[in-house]
This record gives C-alpha cells, structure tokens and sequence, in this order.
C-alpha cells in the first residue's frame, strides 16, 4: 500500500509542466487528480520514477462558452461539470456523466482531462465526449494540436496523446435546435466502473425525425467506440420505440466485446442493446 | 481465463513455424519481453514487462514447448511470477496453410493470480487481447520479411511504432540512469 520511491514536482506554469515533461517523458507521469494513478502506484502496479503535478497550474479548470464550442480546461473536476447549472441548460449529457463516476469523493478530487487520458476501458467520460463530438487539445512542446475524441481512444489505457504531451482542454460543440441527450450505465457494484455505459446525443427536427444521432459506448470493449450501426439506423428515421429497438440491435456490430468474472462477453452483448436502446428514449423524451 | 481464436498470418507454414521457435524472433514480438534465453532443448527462460498503459509490472518465468509436430502442431506452457502477481498457462497452436496464407489456431488457458488479478481482472482479458494482436502483427512481419517478399502494410506500422517506442524508452531510462 505503499509506492516505490518517486520524484515529486509542481510546476506553477503549463510552460514549465511542458518543459519537464519534455525532459523526462519517459520516466514521468502527469499526476491531475489522482484517482487511478494514485491507487495503481500504492499496489505497485505503476511505478513511474517521477510525478509532474499539474494541480498547482492554475486557469486549467473552468467551463467556458466560445465561438459555438463548450470548453473544458482539463483539471475541471467531476464535480464542477455535474454542478454547473450552466450546462444542465446547453448541455446536460456532462453534468448527468458526471453524476455516474465514482462516489462524492472521487468527484470532487478526479478530473476530466486525468480520466480521458488515462482511458481506462470503463470509464464514463469518454463516451460521452464521443456522443458529443468532442475534441481534445494537445499541448506540447511543438505547440497544441486538436483530436478529434473518435482518433483520441487507441486502445486500452492508451492514448493518441504522445508521451511528451499534455491534455489541456476538451471543446464539446454547442447544439443548436431541439436535442436530446442521455446517460445510461450499469455501474459494477463495487468499483462504480461502468460495466457498460451508453451515451447518446440526439438532434431532432420536426415530426421527430433524427437529423444527426451520436452514440458513445464505454465499459463494453477495450476501449470506448462510436456506435456507428446505432447512428446509421436512427438518422433520417422518425423516433420511436420501434426504431429504438431496430437501431440498438447494432450496438455492438464489430466490436470484440470484454468478458470478466462479472459479466462475460454475451452478457455485456445483451447489456449493450438494452442500455443503447434506453439512452435512446431517454434522449428522446428529453427533447424538447 | 480462456484464450481461443484463430489469426490468419500472410506467409508460408514453414515460416512461420521456424518464427514461432525461434527464441530471437520471439523476443521481438512478444510485447514486452525483455529477456528470452534458451535453457534447454524447446524450453526457455524469460523476462517480461507486461502490461497496457501506465499499468506494468516485470515477470520473471519460464516457456517450455511440447508436443512438437512440425509444422502444425506445438503447446507452449507458461509460467512465471513478479511484483504485481502470477500468471501461469497453457496453450495448443496448431498450424495449417492454405494458398500461401497460414491459419493459427490456439486455444490457451491462462491463470493470473495476486494483486493484478484482485483489481485488474476486468482489464486481464481485454490486456491479454491486445498483446496477442501486436504478437500475431509482429510474427506475421517476421514471416514476411524473412521470405523477401513486399513489406507488411499498415498494421505493421502500429505495432513497429509501439515497439520503437517501447525500445527508445529503454534507452532513455538507460541513459538517464548512468546520468544521475
């Protein structure tokens, strides 16, 4: 329960964060809030030689509106998005994400920005952050670079973050016209982890025909996946229990999905489609 | 945990089984390994950084084949144990080509155990996965590249990159290590 040894640096600036991390990507890890880094280094499963604590930078959280986009600094915790009364209006598929993670005390601690680089495979926000087309920006030494969150998850715990950069912001699309979004999730009953969570994003126009659909799966693979299946069946189609049905028959078309001692590979199958096919009328009933 | 598939490789049988039991090849391919050294005849003795991501841990072990039919059969059996658990397996390989393509069929049965098991198990299967992916990519440039045919195309390059990387890192670790 106790780490190896470790160096410990705050820097005060993201300059300065950048510059260490340059000189030591290779032995350092960034630490945000802590809540699946820390535990992995007190049962030794990661033993990174150094920790750069970005928590000491300040202007990395906040939530801002700009230029048609919602941006998110990356230290914002879980419990700033599930709070903001501002974003329970424009966008209520974070603040209702963000209410999923964890317990009071990993939400207030945890960010978002630590959770999507870290990418754990059952992690809520990323999701979420594909239902909503987000973007994450990169910020390095040879300057910042945008990806798009479908580019953004590689594999398991792993990135396309390169190893001497920094998750600095996340920009989410505001959504114009009648939209609905929803969370769905099967929390693992000791972990919290989403067993599998679904995430959708619906934008409707008149007679309750779906102009663009978006649909994040978690916790259901080695790594959170568009549901494109899901998408493909539901745009251009008037919203309804049927179609509901119909579309989230593809929730995991092509996806290898996980097994464990909890739920096995055709359960979490099962669980997929019915989750997918909730979050759909959930999002439904949700637009205005 | 039951590990069962079947993985289509772009090159000879033969190849490919001289890859397979070739400790060299091996350590190439195998994710991680970081050791691989001939004990006796068709067994070995291995070090292994396994792991995905941040979450790594050094095992210690030993490989032994058995079984051995070439070109078509072999079961490999696995044992070893570090800092952050056991794992501990067996696994049937059985070879057969068709038109130049060679189609691997393995059914393992693997056992972790200790503190990766107790808070990663849902990962386990999911890691083991993808490490089996970036071994059958890496064998299937080995087969390639021996035989002189074109360059392997685009998984390759992933699998080549992480490698690369994985091996500056070394490297670096090495140096910053003589530096302090």
């Amino acid at each position: 329960m106790i780490p190896t040894q470790f160096d410990y640096i705050a820097p005060a600036t993201l300059d300065e964060a950048i510059q260490l991390l340059a000189d030591n990507a290779y032995d350092a890890k960034l630490l945000a809030g802590g809540h699946s880094l820390i535990p992995a280094m007190k049962l030794r499963l990661a033993q990174p030689a150094m920790l750069i604590d970005i928590g000491r930078i300040k202007d990395l959280a906040y939530i801002r509106e700009e230029g048609g986009q919602i941006l998110i600094g990356a230290m914002t915790t879980h419990y700033q998005l599930e709070s903001s009364e501002r974003l329970k209006e424009i966008c209520p598929l974070l603040p209702e994400t963000a209410g999923h993670i964890g317990d009071a005390q990993v939400r207030n601690k945890g960010t978002i920005g630590g959770s999507l680089a870290h990418s754990d495979p059952a992690a809520d926000w990323p999701a979420t952050v594909i239902a909503l087309n987000g973007e994450i920006v990169a910020t390095g030494k040879n300057g910042e670079r945008t990806i798009k969150a479908d580019d953004f998850f590689v594999d398991m715990l792993t990135t396309a973050l390169e190893p001497v950069e920094i998750l600095r912001e996340i920009r989410v699309p505001l959504v114009q016209g009648r939209a609905g979004q929803a969370y769905t999730k099967v929390p693992h009953p000791a972990s919290g982890f989403a067993v599998v969570g679904v995430a959708v994003n619906l934008s409707l126009g008149a007679d309750d025909v779906c102009q663009s659909a978006s649909v994040g799966i978690t916790g259901a693979a080695v790594k959170a996946y568009r549901a494109r299946g899901v998408e493909n069946a539901l745009n251009g189609n008037r919203i309804d229990e049927a179609l509901a049905q119909t579309a989230s028959a593809h929730a995991a078309d092509g996806v290898d999905l996980n097994g464990d001692l909890y739920a096995s590979a055709d359960y979490r199958r099962h669980l997929v489609e019915v989750y997918t096919r909730r979050a759909i009328l959930k999002a439904f009933a949700q637009a205005k | 945990m039951k590990l069962t598939g079947t993985q289509e490789l772009r090159a000879s049988r033969e190849r490919v089984w001289q890859a397979l039991i070739d400790p060299s090849v091996l350590q190439r391919c195998i994710p991680g390994c970081e050791k691989l050294e001939q004990t006796g005849e068709n067994s070995y003795a291995m070090t292994l950084r396994a792991g995905v991501g941040s979450i790594k841990g050094l095992f210690k072990g030993s490989v032994r084949l058995e079984d051995m039919r070439q070109p078509e059969h072999f079961r490999m059996v696995v044992d070893g144990k570090g800092q952050p658990g056991f794992l501990k397996g067996t696994g049937e390989l059985d070879l057969a080509e068709n038109a130049g393509v060679t189609i691997i069929k393995y059914a393992g049965d693997v056992q972790v155990g200790g503190t990766i098991a107790s808070v990663g198990q849902r990962m386990i299967e999911g890691a083991a996965k993808m490490m089996l992916a970036q071994f059958f990519t890496a064998l299937e440039a080995e087969a390639q590249v021996e035989a002189g045919e074109p360059p392997p195309k685009h998984g390759f390059f992933r699998t080549a990159l992480r490698w690369f990387s994985g091996w500056l890192r070394r490297i670096f670790k090495g140096r910053a290590k003589v530096s302090r």
